[in-house]
C-alpha cells in the first residue's frame, strides 16, 4: 500500500508543469513550450491551406472554412447578422483550445490546458474582452445602467458575478483536462492495458467537448451583456 | 482518528457527493431534453445547445470541489 501511495505521490509530480529553462528570473514551463509548439502548427496549417485560395473550396482548403463556418452558424444562431463581428475573437479562442486540449496527442506532450496559468489567462481575456465590446455596443451609461438597474444595493453582486465568471470559465476548463489526465494517468499505474486507452479514446471526445463549451459560454456571456437591457 | 485519516475521509466524502449530486443534476436535465428531442425532433438542434450549456453549469459545482479534494489530498502526501 505504502508503494502505492509513493508512486501517486510521483504522478502528481510529473503532472506539473516542469520548467525547461529560464529567461532572466522568468521560468519557462513545458505548458508554454507546448502552447509554443500548438502555435506554430496552427500558423502553418493556416498558412499552407489558404496559399491558394478559391471561391470554390478544394482540398485541404475545406478544413479551415468548415471550422470557421461551424462557429459562425452558433454565433448567427445567438446574436444574428451582429454575430459576425465577434467571429475573430470567439474562432479563435475555439481553435486554439482545441489544438491545445488535443495536443496530448503529440508523443511527450501534456496539454497546457491542465495548467490553472492558461485557463485563467483565456479566462480573463474572454471576459475582459466582453466588458470592451459591450461598453463599445451599448454605451458607457447603459454598460453602468445593466449594473444598476436593479438598484444600488445589487451593484457589489453584479460586480461580483463578474468576477466569479472568471473563475469558473478557467476552473472548468482546468478541472475537466486535470482532472483527465490524472486518472488516465492513475489508471496506468493500475491496469496498464487496454483500459486507460479507452478513456483517451474518449478524452479526445471531452478535449472537443470543453473547447465547444468554452466558446459557447463566451457567446452567451456576450449575448447578455451587448444586448440592451 | 488523526488528523490525516480525517483529511483522507474528507477529501474522499467531498468528491463523491458532489459527483453524485451532478450526477442527478445532469441526468435529469438529459433526460428532459431527450424527451423534448423524441416529442419534437426539429427543435432538437436548439435543445441541444441549451443541454450543453446547462451540463456546463451543472459539471462546474463538481469541478470546484474536485480542486478541494485535489488541495486536501496534496496535504497527506
Amino acid at each position: 500500500m505504502g508503494g502505492r501511495m509513493a508512486q501517486l505521490a510521483m504522478v502528481m509530480e510529473e503532472l506539473k508543469p516542469a520548467v525547461v529553462f529560464h529567461v532572466g528570473p522568468i521560468p519557462i514551463t513545458t505548458t508554454v513550450v507546448t502552447t509554443w509548439i500548438v502555435m506554430a502548427l496552427l500558423v502553418v496549417i493556416a498558412w499552407v491551406t489558404t496559399r491558394k485560395m478559391e471561391l470554390k473550396p478544394r482540398g485541404w482548403q475545406h478544413l479551415p472554412e468548415m471550422a470557421v463556418e461551424f462557429i459562425l452558424g452558433f454565433l448567427e444562431s445567438f446574436l444574428g447578422k451582429n454575430g459576425r463581428k465577434y467571429l475573430p475573437l470567439v474562432a479563435t479562442l475555439f481553435i486554439l483550445i482545441l489544438t491545445l486540449n488535443l495536443s496530448w496527442l503529440i508523443p511527450g506532450s501534456k496539454p497546457p490546458t491542465m495548467d490553472l496559468s492558461t485557463t485563467l489567462a483565456f479566462a480573463v481575456v474572454t471576459i475582459l474582452a466582453v466588458q470592451i465590446l459591450s461598453i463599445y455596443e451599448v454605451g458607457v451609461r447603459r454598460y453602468v445602467h445593466t449594473f444598476t438597474s436593479h438598484g444600488l444595493a445589487l451593484l457589489p453582486l453584479n460586480i461580483i458575478e463578474e468576477l466569479v465568471k472568471v473563475v469558473s470559465l478557467s476552473l472548468r476548463l482546468y478541472g475537466n483536462m486535470f482532472g483527465e489526465e490524472t486518472v488516465v494517468t492513475i489508471l496506468f499505474i493500475l491496469v496498464p492495458l487496454v483500459v486507460p486507452a479507452c478513456i483517451q479514446l474518449l478524452g479526445i471526445l471531452f478535449g472537443f467537448i470543453q473547447a465547444f463549451i468554452f466558446t459557447l459560454l463566451t457567446i452567451s456571456y456576450l449575448t447578455t451583456r451587448t444586448e440592451a437591457h | 482518528m488523526d488528523g490525516l485519516a480525517v483529511i483522507g475521509i474528507g477529501a474522499g466524502l467531498a468528491i463523491g457527493l458532489a459527483a453524485m449530486g451532478s450526477g442527478l443534476g445532469q441526468g435529469n436535465a438529459a433526460g428532459h431534453a431527450l424527451e423534448g428531442m423524441a416529442r419534437q425532433p426539429e427543435a432538437s438542434n436548439e435543445i441541444r445547445t441549451t443541454l450543453l450549456l446547462a451540463l456546463a453549469f451543472m459539471e462546474a459545482l463538481t469541478l470546484f470541489s474536485f480542486v478541494i479534494a485535489i488541495l486536501l489530498w496534496t496535504k497527506i502526501g
